[in-house]
Protein backbone atom coordinates (compact mmCIF):
# COMPACT_ATOMS: atom_id res chain seq x y z
CA UNK A 1 0.00 0.00 0.00
CA UNK A 2 1.36 3.37 -0.92
CA UNK A 3 2.23 5.80 1.85
CA UNK A 4 -0.16 8.70 1.31
CA UNK A 5 1.61 10.97 3.80
CA UNK A 6 4.86 10.95 1.85
CA UNK A 7 5.48 13.95 -0.37
CA UNK A 8 5.16 13.14 -4.06
CA UNK A 9 8.35 13.15 -6.06
CA UNK A 10 8.89 16.39 -7.94
CA UNK A 11 8.16 16.07 -11.63
CA UNK A 12 11.17 16.37 -13.95
CA UNK A 13 9.79 19.65 -15.34
CA UNK A 14 10.13 21.36 -11.92
CA UNK A 15 13.67 20.05 -11.53
CA UNK A 16 14.65 21.54 -14.89
CA UNK A 17 13.00 24.81 -14.01
CA UNK A 18 14.90 24.93 -10.73
CA UNK A 19 18.20 24.32 -12.54
CA UNK A 20 17.40 27.08 -15.01
CA UNK A 21 16.55 29.40 -12.12
CA UNK A 22 19.99 28.75 -10.59
CA UNK A 23 21.68 29.40 -13.95
CA UNK A 24 19.73 32.65 -14.35
CA UNK A 25 20.59 33.75 -10.81
CA UNK A 26 24.30 33.08 -11.27
CA UNK A 27 24.28 34.75 -14.71
CA UNK A 28 22.64 37.81 -13.16
CA UNK A 29 25.39 37.93 -10.55
CA UNK A 30 28.28 37.51 -13.00
CA UNK A 31 27.00 40.12 -15.47
CA UNK A 32 24.54 42.64 -13.97
CA UNK A 33 21.21 42.43 -15.82
CA UNK A 34 22.01 39.20 -17.68
CA UNK A 35 19.62 37.18 -15.51
CA UNK A 36 16.70 39.40 -16.44
CA UNK A 37 17.84 39.55 -20.08
CA UNK A 38 17.71 35.73 -20.27
CA UNK A 39 14.04 35.98 -19.26
CA UNK A 40 13.42 38.76 -21.79
CA UNK A 41 12.77 41.34 -19.07
CA UNK A 42 14.59 43.96 -21.10
CA UNK A 43 13.72 47.06 -19.06
CA UNK A 44 14.94 45.53 -15.83
CA UNK A 45 18.01 44.08 -17.53
CA UNK A 46 19.10 47.42 -18.96
CA UNK A 47 18.40 49.28 -15.73
CA UNK A 48 20.33 46.75 -13.61
CA UNK A 49 23.28 46.97 -15.96
CA UNK A 50 23.26 50.77 -16.06
CA UNK A 51 22.70 51.44 -12.36
CA UNK A 52 25.26 48.89 -11.16
CA UNK A 53 27.70 50.02 -13.85
CA UNK A 54 27.29 53.70 -13.00
CA UNK A 55 27.72 53.03 -9.28
CA UNK A 56 30.93 51.09 -9.98
CA UNK A 57 32.33 53.75 -12.33
CA UNK A 58 31.48 56.55 -9.90
CA UNK A 59 32.78 54.62 -6.89
CA UNK A 60 36.07 53.78 -8.60
CA UNK A 61 36.32 57.29 -10.05
CA UNK A 62 35.93 58.76 -6.57
CA UNK A 63 38.76 56.42 -5.51
CA UNK A 64 36.67 54.44 -3.08
CA UNK A 65 38.15 51.49 -1.22
CA UNK A 66 37.77 48.29 -3.24
CA UNK A 67 38.32 45.51 -0.71
CA UNK A 68 40.45 42.48 -1.47
CA UNK A 69 40.43 38.93 -0.08
CA UNK A 70 43.22 39.56 2.43
CA UNK A 71 41.16 41.66 4.82
CA UNK A 72 42.35 42.50 8.33
CA UNK A 73 39.01 42.31 10.12
CA UNK A 74 35.36 41.32 9.73
CA UNK A 75 34.42 44.67 8.19
CA UNK A 76 37.03 44.23 5.45
CA UNK A 77 35.68 40.74 4.75
CA UNK A 78 32.10 42.02 4.60
CA UNK A 79 33.21 44.81 2.30
CA UNK A 80 34.95 42.26 0.08
CA UNK A 81 31.76 40.17 -0.10
CA UNK A 82 29.74 43.27 -0.98
CA UNK A 83 32.25 44.30 -3.66
CA UNK A 84 32.26 40.77 -5.10
CA UNK A 85 28.51 41.15 -5.58
CA UNK A 86 29.18 43.24 -8.67
CA UNK A 87 30.45 40.11 -10.44
CA UNK A 88 32.70 40.91 -13.39
CA UNK A 89 32.35 44.62 -12.66
CA UNK A 90 34.68 44.01 -9.71
CA UNK A 91 37.46 43.57 -12.26
CA UNK A 92 36.33 46.73 -14.06
CA UNK A 93 36.57 48.66 -10.80
CA UNK A 94 40.03 47.17 -10.18
CA UNK A 95 41.24 48.31 -13.58
CA UNK A 96 39.76 51.79 -13.12
CA UNK A 97 41.49 52.22 -9.77
CA UNK A 98 44.99 52.10 -11.19
CA UNK A 99 46.32 54.41 -8.47
CA UNK A 100 44.54 52.66 -5.63
CA UNK A 101 42.00 53.98 -3.14
CA UNK A 102 42.19 57.36 -1.44
CA UNK A 103 39.84 57.64 1.53
CA UNK A 104 41.63 60.62 3.06
CA UNK A 105 38.79 62.84 1.83
CA UNK A 106 34.99 62.52 1.87
CA UNK A 107 34.83 61.67 -1.85
CA UNK A 108 36.83 58.49 -1.36
CA UNK A 109 34.62 57.47 1.52
CA UNK A 110 31.52 58.02 -0.61
CA UNK A 111 33.19 55.98 -3.36
CA UNK A 112 33.58 53.04 -0.97
CA UNK A 113 29.82 53.16 -0.25
CA UNK A 114 29.01 53.42 -3.96
CA UNK A 115 31.06 50.29 -4.71
CA UNK A 116 29.56 48.28 -1.86
CA UNK A 117 26.04 49.40 -2.78
CA UNK A 118 26.60 48.38 -6.40
CA UNK A 119 27.48 44.87 -5.22
CA UNK A 120 24.55 44.50 -2.84
CA UNK A 121 22.17 45.94 -5.44
CA UNK A 122 23.40 43.43 -8.03
CA UNK A 123 22.94 40.56 -5.58
CA UNK A 124 19.38 41.77 -4.96
CA UNK A 125 18.74 41.93 -8.71
CA UNK A 126 20.20 38.43 -9.22
CA UNK A 127 17.97 37.10 -6.42
CA UNK A 128 14.98 38.81 -8.04
CA UNK A 129 15.82 37.17 -11.38
CA UNK A 130 16.17 33.78 -9.64
CA UNK A 131 12.79 34.15 -7.94
CA UNK A 132 11.15 35.30 -11.16
CA UNK A 133 12.60 32.28 -12.99
CA UNK A 134 11.06 30.02 -10.35
CA UNK A 135 7.72 31.71 -11.03
CA UNK A 136 7.35 33.17 -7.59
CA UNK A 137 7.15 36.82 -8.57
CA UNK A 138 7.94 39.13 -11.43
CA UNK B 1 37.94 59.88 -17.36
CA UNK B 2 41.36 59.93 -15.79
CA UNK B 3 41.14 57.51 -12.84
CA UNK B 4 44.25 58.99 -11.32
CA UNK B 5 42.62 62.37 -10.88
CA UNK B 6 39.35 61.01 -9.51
CA UNK B 7 35.83 62.36 -9.74
CA UNK B 8 35.20 65.33 -7.48
CA UNK B 9 31.65 65.54 -6.14
CA UNK B 10 30.25 67.56 -3.27
CA UNK B 11 28.35 65.90 -0.42
CA UNK B 12 25.02 67.00 -1.90
CA UNK B 13 25.91 65.83 -5.42
CA UNK B 14 27.01 62.44 -4.08
CA UNK B 15 23.81 62.05 -2.10
CA UNK B 16 21.64 63.10 -5.06
CA UNK B 17 23.37 60.69 -7.45
CA UNK B 18 23.23 57.83 -4.95
CA UNK B 19 19.54 58.42 -4.16
CA UNK B 20 18.61 58.74 -7.84
CA UNK B 21 20.40 55.57 -8.96
CA UNK B 22 19.07 53.45 -6.10
CA UNK B 23 15.54 54.78 -6.52
CA UNK B 24 15.57 53.94 -10.24
CA UNK B 25 16.88 50.43 -9.55
CA UNK B 26 14.30 49.79 -6.83
CA UNK B 27 11.51 51.19 -8.99
CA UNK B 28 12.34 48.91 -11.91
CA UNK B 29 12.82 45.83 -9.73
CA UNK B 30 9.74 46.18 -7.59
CA UNK B 31 7.11 47.50 -10.02
CA UNK B 32 6.02 46.29 -13.43
CA UNK B 33 3.81 49.02 -14.94
CA UNK B 34 5.64 52.18 -16.11
CA UNK B 35 3.35 54.56 -14.22
CA UNK B 36 3.82 52.58 -11.01
CA UNK B 37 7.58 52.65 -11.56
CA UNK B 38 7.61 56.42 -11.98
CA UNK B 39 5.51 56.90 -8.84
CA UNK B 40 7.77 54.57 -6.86
CA UNK B 41 10.96 56.26 -8.11
CA UNK B 42 9.69 59.76 -7.28
CA UNK B 43 8.44 58.73 -3.84
CA UNK B 44 11.61 56.78 -3.02
CA UNK B 45 13.84 59.65 -4.18
CA UNK B 46 11.85 62.11 -2.08
CA UNK B 47 12.17 59.93 1.02
CA UNK B 48 15.92 59.38 0.44
CA UNK B 49 16.50 63.13 0.25
CA UNK B 50 14.15 63.98 3.12
CA UNK B 51 15.78 61.45 5.46
CA UNK B 52 19.31 62.36 4.30
CA UNK B 53 18.81 66.10 4.82
CA UNK B 54 16.90 65.40 8.06
CA UNK B 55 19.76 63.34 9.51
CA UNK B 56 22.20 66.04 8.39
CA UNK B 57 20.30 68.70 10.30
CA UNK B 58 19.86 66.38 13.31
CA UNK B 59 23.68 66.07 13.51
CA UNK B 60 24.27 69.80 13.06
CA UNK B 61 24.18 70.73 16.80
CA UNK B 62 26.98 68.20 17.48
CA UNK B 63 29.24 69.40 14.67
CA UNK B 64 30.98 72.13 16.68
Amino acid sequence: MADETAAPAAPPHDSRRETMAYVIGVAGWIVPGLGHALMKMWGRAVMCFLTVGLLVILGAGMRGNLFSSGGNDAFDSLGYLADLGTGTFYLVARSLEANGADVSHAGGDYGTRFLATAGVLNLLAALHAYEAARGRKA
Amino acid sequence: MNPGMGIKLSHLQSMLLFALLISIAFGFLSRRRPIDRVKYIVWSLFLFLLIGVGIGWAMYPFSR
